[in-house]
């Protein structure tokens, strides 16, 4: 469903990630491991349109979005949640997960699927984005981004800044779309959750991919373990 | 002193749409656009030359919005790309002197070619009594035209899709995007929107006063106030605003003079930058 | 083995020392000696010689201009009413204080620098970008035209005010305003490439360069600003104070910003901002340009305003650097 294809990515001129190939296919849960400024976040603006691509390919269902301006990208199936969230604070929770599905209006079955997914999004539905706490935030992030329906869905670092406990509901909610059909693309520092949840994974360091098997190979290798799971 | 106040009010209104186009344009995209004035005042003399020429009012206004803006998507289809391509203070900059440069190109010509000419729109009518105080069909009009229209952008922006869409992009442009709005249609429709609220001050303006074709910089040294004191980037800011300063600009002009009334706006607009930057209702950044 | 790395430049005494500072300064010189020969092609008509008089003094705007903005990035939109503290301030006190004209234009020139130091104190001290302290400046001017307008008494109002200290001294002949300015503006220069050379200078390229960069390399990106207004400032007034007595009459009109401030931009722009000459290239040139585009009347404005858009779209280095660079590329590195 997405393929990359020697992409290289950076700012000022200068590259992040070198030459980065991989390829979720359609129902996959993916994994991008790498500790900070190993180059996840940059290599994921570049997948979805928001940082430059200095060369290489994307291919989404075998349409290249390379150049595609971000909206497009975002109405053409592919839904990216950043870590940053990007909500928008003056907009109540109702408002931001009814623009998820702009240019459309928003799906009544979508919201419900979103609201039961999340339920504390549902008691706070006119309470103003700016004001919710990180947890909540983030879980607003994911729904919005689902309104749009998506088949590929990406998220970047969706447990950073999460209690613990908050951190396994997120990913409770990401294993009910993963049993549903949804494809998912996940980048994290946080490792343990993600492995528990995806089938694949890449391991990345300074821009350049290290490692690639399923999560059971990367769960067992030692330097995996040793670099993100805190185990001697 | 009721008088002033209600006149204060009918001119408060006005100034309001006047910040509000301005306030917008620079909330989608951080250019503060000088030529604001100019394409109001493009917009009050296409008026003007109609009539002249015959036709009736109804269709000499609609001509006029329409002129003013479509000059407005034609300035930021053109040159408002690389202002948009610059970020940061590199953006503002160049968006002031572009826009300035614009603004004498406007005015220059239409100052050149129709020297003389001012738009005055004679609403005929007794005048009506409001709240105890006589008011001119004209005043009332404008109050009208004025109310309404701001009624309707509120109900566009707070409850439209569309509405909601722009909104989204001066609150956080990048989320906007991932959820598919495209900025620059919006920056454009924008732009283009404003042109058209200015053309509409400068016509409801001139059904109480002349419109004279000089006017271009008054107006955007206006909406330049107004938009500061509401706060960059915030419609109901800059009504607010608006009103307030319409009606301190009426009762100062009536007991002080009217230099005074100047400098007092302008500085109005200096101390709230100076301890308010965000305005009445605007974000800190 | 002793290193031959570059330690810090100190300027050796010798010759070497003194062909570098003459390189430094013979710009000014052959512009300043260029310019003294105006007078003998044109020194009989009234009307020419007052628009090399005029040129000169936006000369001198643009230099004072391009230390404010030019160096410290202050988008300072109160050029005119700067100078036109000066002009007033000095006016007022020669006639009416009865302070002689000498002390009178110092003054004017001080009173200046401390309105424009406390302009950029407020910029710094409330950290105001650009936007807002372009809107502050250009508030002031227009709230110090309306001063000069409101003030009747003080200030002849929209009449203006006939300025008599000056009358029958140099000053008021044709011929030697022109060189009094023409001081004026080679003194501005050595001001500025003095500026240039110095650690202030050094300070100014730091901190247009990248701020935070600058503030963290111990740059006090503050003071440095304060320092720019005020020289910027007091080369203003002393300007506009000069002018003053040399034309015998000012008026609102004179200082006010479609006057000074819009033409000041477009000559900086053109002759390039940060350079030295660029003032004085632009000065010169849009000088000329006003006069050749005389009788299009209004157009004029139009014109302008079409030469802002494609200065600042494609031609924003300016023609100095244009031509720097030309040169670069066939002679060489040039310093900076």
């Amino acid at each position: 469903m997405l393929e990359v294809s020697g992409l290289s990515a950076g700012y000022h001129g200068e590259d992040v990630v070198h030459e980065i190939d991989f390829s979720v296919a359609s129902g996959e849960a993916v994994i991008i491991i790498g500790s900070n400024g190993a180059g996840k976040t940059t290599l994921f603006r570049a997948i979805c349109g928001l940082g430059p691509v200095s060369t290489g390919t994307v291919t989404f269902e075998g349409k290249s979005i390379t150049a595609m301006p971000v909206h497009k990208i975002s109405r053409s199936g592919l839904a990216y949640v950043p870590a940053e969230r990007h909500l928008f604070p003056q907009m109540s929770v109702g408002e931001n997960l009814g623009l998820g599905a702009f240019p459309r209006a928003p799906d009544p079955a979508t919201l419900k699927f979103v609201l039961d997914l999340f339920p504390r999004l549902a008691e706070r539905q006119n309470q103003h984005a700016g004001t919710m706490s990180g947890g909540e935030q983030q879980m607003l992030a994911v729904g919005r981004a689902l309104m749009s329906r998506p088949r590929l869905l990406m998220l970047d670092e969706p447990s950073t800044g999460l209690a613990p406990k908050l951190a396994q509901e997120a990913y409770a909610a990401l294993e009910v779309l993963r049993r549903r059909g949804m494809t998912l693309l996940i980048a994290e520092q946080q490792v343990p959750l993600a492995l528990k949840l995806a089938d694949r994974g890449y391991v990345v360091e300074n821009g350049r991919i290290h490692k690639t098997g399923t999560t059971e190979m990367l769960a067992n290798d030692p330097d995996v373990r040793r670099a993100y799971l805190g185990v001697a | 002193m009721k008088a002033a106040v209600l006149d204060g009010l009918v001119l408060g209104l006005q100034f309001g749409l006047l910040g509000v186009g301005l306030t917008l344009v620079y909330g989608l995209g951080g250019v503060l656009n000088l030529a604001h004035g100019a394409l109001a005042v493009v917009a009050a003399t296409v008026v003007a030359l109609l009539m002249d020429a015959g036709l009736p009012a109804g269709a000499g206004v609609a001509a006029g919005l329409a002129v003013a803006g479509a000059l407005g998507l034609l300035i930021d289809s053109t040159l408002m790309r690389p202002v948009y391509r610059q970020t940061g203070e590199e953006r503002v900059l160049l968006g002031l002197l572009l826009t300035l440069g614009v603004a004498f190109m406007i005015d220059g010509f239409l100052v050149w070619r129709f020297p003389l000419r001012g738009l005055s729109l004679n609403i005929g009518g007794e005048a009506i009594s409001i709240l105890g105080v006589r008011m001119r069909s004209g005043s009332l009009l404008a109050s009208v035209v004025s109310i309404l229209v701001g009624v309707l952008l509120v109900v566009f922006f707070r409850w439209s899709r569309m509405g909601r869409a722009i909104r989204s992009v001066i609150q956080d442009e990048e989320g906007a995007q991932l959820v598919g709005v495209n900025p620059v249609a919006a920056r454009r429709l924008i732009f283009g929107l404003s042109a058209v609220l200015a053309g509409l001050v400068a016509i409801t303006r001139s059904m109480t006063s002349p419109v004279q074709v000089t006017a271009g910089i008054d107006f955007t040294i206006l909406a330049l106030i107004v938009t500061v004191v509401g706060g960059l980037g915030s419609v109901l800011g800059a009504f607010l605003a608006g009103i307030l300063l319409g009606i301190v600009n009426t009762i100062s002009s009536f007991y002080i003079g009217t230099y005074i009334t100047t400098i007092m706006l302008l500085l109005a607009a200096a101390l709230t930058i100076l301890f308010r930057p965000a305005g009445l209702l605007g974000r800190r950044r | 083995m002793t290193s031959t790395k570059s330690e810090p430049t100190v300027p050796a005494a010798g010759s070497r020392a003194r062909r570098s500072l003459l390189a430094a300064y013979a710009p000014i010189g052959i512009a300043g000696a260029l310019l003294a020969l105006v007078p003998l092609s044109i020194g009989e008509s009234r009307l020419l010689m007052g628009l090399a008089v005029g040129g000169l003094l936006f000369a001198a705007y643009a230099i004072a201009f391009n230390v404010i903005f030019g160096s410290t990035n202050q988008l300072f939109l109160c050029v005119g009413a700067l100078a036109g503290i000066g002009g007033y301030t000095s006016g007022i006190l020669a006639d009416r204080a009865g302070v002689g004209m000498p002390l009178a234009m110092v003054v004017a020139a001080v009173v200046a620098a401390a309105v424009g130091g406390v302009i950029s104190w407020i910029a710094v001290s409330r950290s105001l970008g650009v936007i807002f302290t372009g809107i502050i400046t250009l508030a002031f001017s227009l709230a110090f035209h309306n001063l000069l307008l409101g003030q009747r008494d003080l200030t002849g109002g929209e009449t203006g005010l006939v300025i008599q200290a000056g009358e029958g001294s140099l000053l008021r002949e044709l011929v030697p305003p022109y060189y009094g300015l023409l001081a004026l503006v080679v003194g501005y220069l050595i001001v500025y490439r003095l500026l240039q050379m110095s650690h202030i200078g050094w300070a100014f390229r730091a901190l247009r360069d990248d701020e935070t960069t600058a503030e963290l390399a111990g740059v006090d990106v503050a003071r440095y600003r304060i320092y720019a207004g005020i020289i910027g400032s007091a080369m203003l007034g002393l300007a506009g104070a000069l002018y003053a007595h040399t034309e015998g009459y000012i008026g609102p009109s004179t200082y006010s910003f479609g006057e000074v401030d819009v033409r000041v931009l477009v000559m900086l722009a053109f002759g390039g901002i940060g350079t030295l000459l660029g003032p004085l290239l632009g000065a010169v040139v849009f000088t000329v340009l006003d006069e050749v585009l005389v009788e299009f009347g209004q157009l004029r404005v139009l014109i302008y305003g079409g030469l802002i858009v494609v200065l600042f779209l494609g031609f924003k280095q300016g023609v100095i650097t244009a031509i720097t660079r030309l040169f670069g590329r066939f002679g060489g590195q040039r310093p900076a």
